[in-house]
C-alpha cells in the first residue's frame, strides 16, 4: 500500500510524545438567533490523539454544531477550544489548522463540481509551498490510495455517490491530519458505498493512527468504534469508551 | 492547476455574465480612451495647425479666454513690427464665419500684403494680388465638405467670395480652413480694424536671450501676450472646458467599468457562497480566497482593457472617415494616453473586486456550507 502520511512521516512520534489531548471543548455553548435557539451548551469534551470515536445524536441535537466546533468551521459563543493545549483564537488560526492538520470529509461532499477529482483534492494542497506538479503526484497518490486512480481526470458531476466521498476523503487526508472528522459521511450513499467508506476511514484510524471523529445517527456505524459520545439538545449526555480488547471479544472491531 | 487557471474555469462557468462584465469594461476604457484622445486631437490639431504656419510667436490680447475670445487694434501690428529682432508680423482676424447651406467653417482673414500667404501650400490656383477682394483660398477638407472648386462662389458672413485657391495643409485643423482678405471678413464681421491674434517671425539668430527680450517688448507695448505655438493654447479657456469635461466623463466610464466588475463578482460570490466555504473548510488562507476572487477581476479587466484599447484604434481608424468628425479633428490613441487609463481602469477593477472578496471571507465557514 502507497504511504499517504509522506509529508508528516513523524506524526506518530509527535503525538506519542504529547500526552495533552489533541483537541478539547471547555464549556462550549453555541447559540444562535441572539439566544433563541441554543445548538451547543457548556460542552466538555476531550479528544485524544489517535482516538477513534463516534458522535451520535437524533437529527437536530447538536451533532454538526459540536462537529463544527472541532474543526473551527464555527465558532463558540463561550467556552474555548484548545489544540494541543493551545487556545484558537484567530479564523487565520483555525485555518492554518484545517490546512495541517485536521480533514474533514461533508455528508454532502462538498466538492467543486466544475473541477476534476484530482483538481478538487490539489485544491486542499495550496498554501502547502508545494509546486504544481508536486501538488498533482501528491493528490494522484492519496486518489490511488482510495481506489481512483482510473478516475483522476473525471469531473466530480461523472462520478457516483461511493466515489464522490472517496474523492472527498483523499482530499481530506492528502495534508496527512491528525484529525479526520466525518461529518455524517455515509449518509448520502447506498449501503455498498457506505460500507466502503466506513472502512476506509477505519483503514486510515488503524493504518496512520489518525485520529477519527465520526458523527453519525447510524448506530452499527458508531458501534465500531471504541469511544461514543452521545449529545441530545446540545448536551454531552453519555461519552462511553470500550476497550479495544473488549470489542475484540464481541467481534466488533 | 492554479489561482489562474481556478479563476478562468470559474469565468467560463457563468459565460453570459462574464461577457457582459467584459463587454461593460471594454465600452468604457474605449469610450475613455476615445473620449480623453479627442478633447486632446482638438487640442493637437489646433497646435499643429499654428506650428504649420510657421510662427515664433503669437501676440493675443492679455487675458483673452480663448483663441476666438481676444481683440487687437491692428495698429499694434506696426508696433511690433517695429521692435528691433522682430522680423515680420502679420495680424489675423480668427472667426467661425457661417456659410449659406452649411455650419459655419474656420476662417481667417490676412492682409493681403502679409506674408502668411506667401506660405500657403497651393494645390491649385493662387493667393489674393495686392488689393484684390471678396477673394478666398480654401483648405482641401474645406473645398471638400463646402463642394466647392476654383472659380466657384462662396457665402461668408453673407458676402460672396470667389474661390481662387485650394491649399494642400497637413494638419487637420488648417485643412478645414478658409482664408479671405482681412479687410473683407473685418468689414463682413463689423470689426474693422480688429485682429484676433498677430503672428510675429523673430530673427533666431540673437538666441534665446534676445528671443525672451523680444517677447518682453511686445509685452511691454501693453494690454498684450506673447506666446510661441506650444504655449498659446494652455491658457484657453475653452480648450481648459473641453479637456475637462473630457476628463470627468472618462473618469465616469471607468468607474462605470469597477461597477461592472464590482457587481458581476458579488453576484459570482453570492452564488458560490458554498465554494468559498469549501475553500475555507480545506483551509486556505483569507488572502488566498480573496486572491482568488480579485484574479478573476483582473482577468476580466485584462480582457476588457485589451478590446477597450483594440477599440480605441478601430475608432482612430473610423473617425477620420467621417466627414464631420475627420474634417475638424485628427484622433491618435497613444501609450502615453493609454497607459494612464488602463492604468486608471485596472487599479478600479481591483477595488471592485477587493469589495466581494472582503465579504466572501468575512463569512464563518459553516454558515457558507449551508446555502445551495
Amino acid at each position: 500500500m502507497m504511504n499517504v502520511m509522506n509529508l508528516r512521516p513523524s506524526l506518530e512520534i509527535d503525538r506519542a510524545l504529547d500526552s495533552r489531548p489533541l483537541i478539547s471543548l471547555n464549556s462550549v455553548s453555541r447559540l444562535y438567533d441572539g439566544g433563541a435557539i441554543t445548538a451547543l451548551q457548556n460542552v466538555d469534551l476531550q479528544i485524544d490523539a489517535g482516538d477513534c470515536m463516534a458522535i451520535v445524536g437524533a437529527s437536530g441535537s447538536g451533532k454538526s454544531s459540536l462537529v463544527n466546533m472541532l474543526c473551527g468551521i464555527d465558532h463558540p459563543s463561550s467556552g474555548t477550544v484548545l489544540w494541543e493545549g493551545r487556545p484558537q483564537r484567530t479564523r487565520q488560526d483555525w485555518a492554518k489548522l484545517r490546512r495541517l492538520s485536521i480533514g474533514i470529509v461533508f455528508q454532502e461532499f462538498n466538492l467543486i463540481p466544475t473541477l476534476t477529482a484530482l483538481e478538487n483534492v490539489e485544491l486542499a494542497l495550496f498554501g502547502r509551498g508545494l509546486s504544481g506538479s508536486r501538488r498533482q503526484a501528491r493528490a494522484a497518490m492519496v486518489l490511488e490510495y482510495v481506489g481512483l486512480q482510473h478516475r483522476l481526470n473525471n469531473l466530480i458531476t461523472r462520478l457516483s455517490g461511493g466515489e464522490r466521498q472517496r474523492v472527498a476523503i483523499a482530499r481530506a487526508i492528502v495534508n496527512a491530519p491528525a484529525l479526520l472528522i466525518g461529518d455524517e459521511p455515509t449518509g448520502n450513499l447506498d449501503s455498498t458505498s457506505a460500507a466502503n467508506i466506513a472502512a476506509l476511514m477505519f483503514r486510515l484510524c488503524e493504518d496512520y493512527g489518525m485520529t477519527l471523529v465520526l458523527v453519525t445517527h447510524d448506530e452499527k456505524l458508531a458501534a465500531r468504534c471504541p469511544r461514543q459520545v452521545r449529545i441530545k439538545d446540545g448536551v454531552i449526555v453519555e461519552d462511553t469508551a470500550i476497550p479495544d480488547p473488549l470489542l475484540e471479544l464481541q467481534g466488533i472491531a | 492547476m492554479n489561482l489562474v487557471g481556478l479563476a478562468l474555469r470559474n469565468l467560463r462557468r457563468r459565460p453570459l455574465r462574464t461577457g457582459l462584465s467584459i463587454l461593460g469594461i471594454t465600452l468604457a476604457v474605449g469610450s475613455a480612451l476615445a473620449l480623453i484622445a479627442l478633447s486632446r486631437s482638438i487640442k493637437d490639431s489646433t497646435q499643429a495647425g499654428l506650428n504649420e504656419l510657421g510662427d515664433d510667436l503669437v501676440v493675443m490680447q492679455k487675458g483673452a479666454s480663448d483663441i476666438f475670445g481676444g481683440f487687437i487694434s491692428e495698429q499694434m501690428v506696426e508696433r511690433i513690427a517695429a521692435i528691433r529682432g522682430v522680423m515680420r508680423a502679420s495680424g489675423e482676424l480668427f472667426m467661425f464665419a457661417p456659410s449659406a447651406g452649411h455650419t459655419s467653417v474656420l476662417t481667417l482673414g490676412w492682409p493681403d500684403t502679409s506674408y502668411l500667404w506667401k506660405n500657403v501650400p497651393l494645390r491649385e490656383g493662387r493667393v489674393p494680388q495686392q488689393g484684390e477682394r471678396h477673394v478666398a483660398v480654401l483648405g482641401e477638407s474645406a473645398a471638400a465638405s463646402l463642394g466647392k472648386k476654383l472659380g466657384n462662389e462662396l457665402d461668408l458672413l453673407g458676402e460672396t467670395f470667389r474661390v481662387i485657391g485650394i491649399a494642400n495643409y497637413t494638419s487637420v485643423v488648417n485643412r478645414g480652413l478658409v482664408l479671405v482678405p482681412l479687410a473683407d471678413l473685418q468689414e463682413a464681421s463689423y470689426r474693422t480694424r480688429q485682429v484676433t491674434m498677430i503672428h510675429v517671425n523673430v530673427d533666431r539668430g540673437g538666441g534665446p536671450a534676445e528671443f525672451s527680450r523680444v517677447r518682453g517688448s511686445i509685452e511691454a507695448l501693453g494690454n498684450v501676450t506673447a506666446s510661441t505655438a506650444n504655449e498659446v493654447l494652455n491658457n484657453d479657456r475653452n480648450f481648459a472646458i473641453l479637456e475637462a469635461v473630457s476628463l470627468a466623463v472618462a473618469i465616469i466610464a471607468v468607474a462605470m467599468s469597477a461597477l461592472n466588475v464590482l457587481n458581476a463578482l458579488v453576484m459570482a460570490t453570492q452564488e458560490r457562497t458554498r465554494e468559498i466555504g469549501i475553500f475555507a473548510a480545506i483551509g486556505w488562507s483569507n488572502a488566498r480566497i480573496m486572491m482568488s476572487i480579485v484574479i478573476e477581476g483582473i482577468l476580466m479587466c485584462m480582457i476588457g482593457c485589451a478590446l477597450g484599447v483594440l477599440l480605441s484604434f478601430l475608432a482612430a481608424f473610423a473617425f477620420p472617415r467621417i466627414p464631420a468628425i475627420g474634417n475638424l479633428i485628427s484622433f491618435k490613441p497613444s501609450v502615453g494616453l493609454i497607459a494612464p487609463v488602463v492604468v486608471a481602469a485596472f487599479a478600479l477593477c481591483v477595488l471592485g473586486a477587493l469589495l466581494p472578496a472582503w465579504r466572501a471571507v468575512r463569512m464563518i465557514p459553516a454558515e457558507a456550507l449551508r446555502r445551495m
